[in-house]
């Protein structure tokens, strides 16, 4: 919605943001992101995260590479019908080397894409909503609300221990904050 | 003071201000160094691959023993930071970023070595599957050919496993930076922001890539020992030496591991981070892998014995007291006796001990690929082909330039990108309890 307030509470212990999480849930506010400066497993369940399914691009690169990796070393040797070392053209056992080292190469490819494909990644608006203090040490939970229920939204977050601050559509980080360690001791 | 998120990440960041004049002399020391090497190398090219020692019977001198040298360095990084990632080692934290570093730089001074040793570099392309006038293909049944799919694979999986590794550290230095520095880091962080739907993807991928990366490392120095063991030579043909040379590699590198901490603890003032427990855990590590090397040497010459073949015995005899003895005695006293000193307590609790037999495995690591390379050639199947080998000056310069190579890169590395993972180090205090801010 065009009127839509967007408030940042920044937590310093992954209790506030979890709590956070969890009163937002049971209020009519809606939860837009959370933030963390490691992975967190309690913000994940708080938020009833699935598990991630990247592992399939995982799984559809190695399978891929797999048999590039094995058609490849076929093909060629296949060019030429030369016995070499006394091998058969077309070596099963010497191919597989080829085929598990194509898998290996082509499961992290698919690994890396899919991993840029579902996150998004690159991408140059990551200053939207977004607070410099939060790769640093704190938690971030970014909510959303009607304009005129901002001051309930923003009680809310206080009341979990936040510092609240208002994010609005296009905020510079320039304007956001000032530096970090100086805004919070 | 107790560690919290900011000191780890005020620490860090400290490390990236701008260096002082001694660092840059530094730089400029090793870069000489490695230009040194760059001439010699352009000589041989300019004169051809005779200005190096190699020639019958040994035709592959110093340019393969530093080629398995590197590669065997750049193990241990994937070792501490995959496989030891899977296990949930929590002290692999602290170093996890530095030796993954020494990973993707080890490989890239690997990978020259075999274009040094080709002599006429400009014919590399022979190795690449692509049409051609020739009608020629690279033949996939060859070990070599298993090395180039292997090492090229490694070098791109460890790079881009070092490069994910490093992207919420790249955007908490990209938050801090200012100026040109900022663009740099923004480029270089991709936009993370550390918000749940990224975590959510990165913790899962960074386990795919920690378990699709520790069979890679087991593979790529079994390979590295097939282009030896799939050779009918007496001292290579054996069953033995995938696991030695897997088992060898990680030795050497968690040695390196040591050997670059140590300084890196010292001047960057880390010693809260890397402290001296992270050290010792490498210290038992090594003593682990030596006695596994130990083993291996052993197992060679109870095979050579327990087979009764004469050529087998005759090589393993003339290793032990013929031409290159004192590389052998070398070989086994740094990397077998050496690494039992760490059983002490107070020597493996010592920075000092710790730095010196960390060099001394490195120096044994380097003599036990000279001792299996040249001594199994030079003392072949024909008596009257026998023969000795000795690296000339130009091989020197080119193993002396490698290491400068080696040692630039990291230099540069260690003042320009986060040595430490300030990410994987709040991790470990998150879990340890309250981080405290």
């Amino acid at each position: 919605m065009a009127d839509d307030r967007y408030l940042m509470g920044l937590f310093l212990e992954e209790n506030g943001a979890v709590d956070a999480v969890g009163a937002l849930g049971e209020s009519s506010f809606r939860i837009e992101k959370v933030f963390s400066p490691v992975p967190s497993h309690r913000l994940a369940e708080a938020l009833k995260i699935k598990k991630s399914w990247v592992g399939l691009f995982t799984l559809l690169g190695g399978v891929f590479g797999f048999f590039a990796g094995f058609l490849l070393a076929i093909f060629t040797a296949s060019r030429w019908d030369l016995i070499v070392s006394g091998k058969p053209v077309v070596s099963l056992i010497p191919f597989l080397i080829v085929g598990f080292e194509f898998t290996i190469l082509f499961a992290v490819f698919g690994n890396i894409m899919g991993f840029l494909f579902l996150t998004d990644l690159p991408r140059s608006d990551w200053r939207r909503h977004y607070d410099e203090r939060l790769s640093g040490r704190y938690y971030g939970v970014l909510a959303t609300c009607p304009a005129d229920r901002e001051q309930e939204l923003a009680a809310l977050l206080e009341r979990q221990g936040a510092d609240v601050r208002r994010m609005d559509r296009d905020d510079p980080p320039e304007r956001a904050a000032a530096r970090p360690e100086q805004a919070h001791p | 003071m107790p560690l919290t998120f900011a000191k780890i990440d005020q620490t860090v960041l400290d490390t990236l201000r701008p260096a002082p004049k001694s660092y840059w002399l530094v730089v400029l020391l090793v870069f000489a160094g490695l230009l040194a090497g760059a001439a010699c190398w352009a000589y041989q090219i300019l004169t051809g691959l005779g200005v190096a020692g190699m020639n019958n019977p040994v035709h592959w001198g110093t340019y393969l023993i530093n080629f398995v040298f590197w590669v065997g360095i750049a193990h241990s990084g994937t070792l501490i930071s995959a496989i030891l990632h899977l296990f949930r080692a929590g002290w692999r934290n602290p170093i996890a970023r530095a030796a993954e570093t020494m990973t993707v730089f080890a490989v890239c001074t690997a990978g020259l070595f075999p274009f040094i040793h080709l002599g006429r570099v400009w014919m590399v392309y022979y190795m690449l599957p692509f049409p051609n006038q020739r009608t020629l293909w690279p033949n996939f049944q060859s070990p070599l050919v298993f090395d180039v799919v292997a090492i090229s694979t490694y070098l791109i999986v460890s790079s881009l496993f070092w490069y994910t590794g490093m992207l919420p550290d790249l955007a908490i230095i990209r938050d801090r930076a200012e100026g040109m520095r900022k663009k740099i880091f923004t480029v270089l962080s991709l936009g993370w922001t550390g918000e749940h739907e990224q975590w959510r993807h990165y913790v899962r991928i960074y386990l795919f890539f920690a378990a699709l990366a520790t069979p890679l490392v087991i593979s790529v120095h079994s390979v590295v020992s097939w282009d030896f063991a799939l050779g009918v030579v007496p001292g290579w043909h054996t069953t033995i030496f995938a696991p030695y040379f897997v088992a060898g590699a990680i030795h050497s590198g968690l040695a390196m591991v040591l050997t670059l901490m140590i300084p890196l603890r010292k001047i960057f003032h880390y010693e809260e981070i890397i402290t001296v427990r992270v050290l010792e855990q490498v210290a038992k590590t090594i003593i682990f892998t030596g006695l596994i090397v130990a083993y291996a040497y052993g197992t060679e010459f109870f095979i050579a014995w327990y087979s009764h073949n004469t050529v087998e015995i005759e090589v393993f005899l003339w290793r032990a007291a013929g031409h290159y003895s004192v590389g052998f005695w070398i070989m086994v006293t740094c990397n077998t006796v050496a690494p039992l000193l760490f059983f002490f307590k107070k020597i493996r609790t010592s920075i000092k001990w710790l730095f010196v037999i960390s060099i001394v495995v490195n120096i044994g690591m380097w003599f036990e690929r000279f001792v299996i390379i040249v001594t199994s050639v030079g003392r072949d199947f024909l008596p009257h082909a026998w023969g000795v080998y000795a690296p000339t000056l130009v091989e020197f310069g080119i193993m002396i330039g490698s290491f400068c190579l080696f040692f630039f890169l990291y230099l540069l590395f260690v003042k320009h990108l986060p040595s430490v993972s300030m990410t994987e180090m709040k991790e470990t205090l998150e879990k340890g309890g309250s981080h405290g801010g």
